[in-house]
């Protein structure tokens, strides 16, 4: 079976000044569908860059990514963003919610860009902030909002317009043990229910444990993880 | 596209950054506004005044400024051979005229220059937008002024009302009517019984004489001027007079724009530095919603609209501050009174500079807040 995502020798360069940065280099990774993959390492290892390909926030000097069949690596930036548009959710560490519209709206951003009607929007959102467990705040705003309901509501926004792909940097970096325990257990259910294949940025181990498989990088580089794991070529479910 | 909400909520985001933005756009629009108005109610009056049925006699080398000129008496006797004159009951559309500017002093000590112009009555019949308001014409030792001569002396209305007097050196002169000539420089003028004036000014030549002719016969004043080189005349035609004098104030118009222009550029490089703050701590926000799948021209129209909102209220503000300030006002100048009216040209002026502000205005910190890369812009704090 072809995995749904395949990066395929991918190394991107930054340009910091005169000095070139090679946050990854020539590297691959398969993740099948439905897969819940935790990226671990240390800072400034090449997390974020990786996940920000995958995403379609970012391309790469060279190699490809291919993603639920298609080859992401390849699309031109206005392309890139129409794909992000259908098939991703992005979660952030820091929710980045809009402060000035309330949970509902937040959610409502991604299908905006589609052609849903306001009755079928509105059906979906619900759907959404009902399956994150917070129906009854779609009136509030983020400021009136934990950080564990903000990242919910990030959450429900991710999933609403219904991509394969949820990418998560950090999403608990920020949060008390309980709501992390929650957000996990919300992206667990969404792999293993929902089908969705999910890739979380991590530095906490117990959230990394929640996932399917874990990945250490370090220096641009899939290793060995230092707890002593071995990186399994292969998903581990 | 993002919702129209977004960008209405948005102003209201940070209330002392909208009203700077508000407040600055009006500035600017009302700035404008003033400039315009300044300009049309400059022409309009130096246009409403010359007539193109008239011809003025002026003395040989002073065509630039009647008070110079001198013309002698019997000039206006010789004018009745001009073929075309104007004549109504017999009488003949020529008027002698004594042009003169010195200090005048009212009733309450109040003393500024006035445009002073002896006529007799005939005067009317070659002025034809000159009619008594109210009172009579003046006598010897009598006076009617124009309806807005009190604007040009800087006193108020009751104080040049009929019956007040006025004094000019040692002699004390009664208003005997107030006459309106509408959109004309004559408005701001005091009109004396010319020999009265002549004794006063101690002249005993004309400034000028006015001749109305009849349509297409203004040649044949000119063809006078020249034929009798005895009388050294020189004649103009009394729109291009107006239109000469025009062409006078036109430094002080650049004047009017250039003022208008830095004051207005402050203001808006004040708005673009709130229109740059305001943006600038939203790029970790665009940036999110262009990773949800917005594009960077989605983002552009939005931001746009939000700053169209605000410089468009700003121009409604400019408007209403425009109707009570500006609409109305008469502003003297050397030579009469003008009037800033608020008209659709003025008010178009006003509304195109409140759109360019939103829109062009908003270019330069919309696009430099879209422009860093998408992964840059998300981890941006
Ligand atoms: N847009 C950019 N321009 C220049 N250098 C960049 C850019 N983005 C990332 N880098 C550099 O690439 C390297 C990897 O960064 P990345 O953000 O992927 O690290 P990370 O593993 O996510 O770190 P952290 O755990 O701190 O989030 C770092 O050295 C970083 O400074
Ligand atoms: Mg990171």
């Amino acid at each position: 079976m072809t995995p749904f995502i395949s990066i395929q020798s991918v190394t991107k360069i930054f340009q910091k000044g005169q000095s070139l940065i090679k946050p990854l280099e020539d590297l691959s990774l398969d993740v099948p569908q439905g897969e819940f993959l935790s990226l671990m390492g240390p800072s400034g290892s090449g997390k974020t860059t990786l996940l920000n390909l995958i995403a379609g926030i970012d391309r790469p000097n060279s190699g490809k990514i291919i993603i639920d069949k298609r080859e992401v690596s390849g699309l031109s930036r206005a392309e890139l963003t129409r794909w992000r548009a259908r098939h991703v959710g992005y979660i952030f560490q820091l929710y980045h919610l809009v402060p000035i519209l309330s949970a509902y709206e937040n959610v409502e951003l991604p299908l905006l860009l589609g052609k849903l009607g306001k009755a079928e929007r509105q059906e979906r959102i619900l759907a959404a902030l009902d399956l994150v467990g917070l129906a009854d705040r779609a009136d509030h705003r983020p400021a009136e909002l934990s950080g564990g309901q903000e990242q919910r509501v990030a959450i429900a926004r991710a999933i609403v317009h219904d991509p394969g792909l949820l990418v998560a940097d950090e999403p608990t970096g920020d949060l008390d043990r309980e709501s992390a325990d929650g957000i996990l257990k919300l992206l667990g259910s969404l792999a293993d229910d929902h089908g969705k294949t999910i890739v979380m940025v991590t530095h906490d181990p117990r959230a990394a444990a929640a996932a399917h498989r874990s990945l250490h990088l370090e220096k641009g580089r899939f290793v060995e993880s230092p707890t002593g794991h071995s990186v399994s070529a292969s998903p581990s479910r | 596209m993002l919702p129209f909400t977004y960008a209405l909520r948005n102003l209201f985001r940070d209330p002392a950054r909208l009203f700077q933005t508000v407040g600055g756009s009006a500035v600017v629009v009302l700035l404008m506004m003033a400039a315009v108005a300044l300009d049309d109610g400059m022409d309009r009056v130096l246009a409403a005044s010359g007539s193109p049925r008239n011809v003025i006699l002026l003395g040989k080398g002073s065509e630039e400024s009647v008070e110079r000129s001198e013309v002698s008496l019997e000039v206006e006797a010789a004018a009745g051979a001009i073929p075309g004159v104007a004549s109504v009951l017999g009488v003949e559309a020529i008027s002698g005229e004594i042009t003169y500017q010195a200090p005048i002093r009212t009733a309450s000590g109040h003393e500024s220059q006035a445009l002073m112009r002896g006529v007799l009555e005939r005067a009317l019949l070659v002025h034809t937008t000159v009619a008594l308001r109210e009172g009579s014409f003046p006598g010897p030792d009598e006076v009617m002024v124009g309806h807005l001569a009190h604007r040009k002396l800087g006193v108020s209305a009751d104080e040049l009302g009929v019956g007040q007097l006025l004094y000019f050196g040692d002699s004390e002169t009664r208003i005997s009517g107030i006459f309106e000539a509408p959109g004309t420089v004559l408005e701001s003028e005091i009109w004396f019984d010319r020999n009265n004036l002549a004794s006063l000014s101690q002249r005993d030549s004309l400034s000028s004489v006015t001749l109305r002719l009849d349509e297409g016969k203004t040649d044949e004043a000119e063809l006078f001027a020249f034929q009798r080189n005895d009388l050294e005349l020189s004649a103009i035609r009394e729109d291009r007079y107006y239109e000469k004098l025009g062409l006078f104030y036109e430094p002080i118009k650049v004047m009017t724009w250039v003022t208008a222009a830095l004051v207005a550029a402050g203001a808006l490089f004040g708005g673009l530095n709130t229109l740059y703050a305001a943006f600038a701590s939203r790029i970790k926000e665009m940036a999110t919603l262009q990773s949800i799948g917005y594009t960077r021209l989605a983002l552009l129209a939005s931001l746009v609209q939000e700053s169209l909102l605000a410089t468009l209220t700003g121009t409604l503000v400019a408007f209403v501050t425009g109707y009570f300030l500006l609409d109305g006002r008469t502003v003297p100048f050397s030579i009469g009174t003008f009037t800033l009216i608020l008209t659709p040209s003025v008010i178009a002026w006003g509304l195109v500079t409140g759109l360019l502000l939103g829109s062009v205005g908003a270019l330069p910190p919309a696009i430099r807040c879209l422009l860093p890369s998408l992964p840059k812009a998300l981890r941006s704090d």
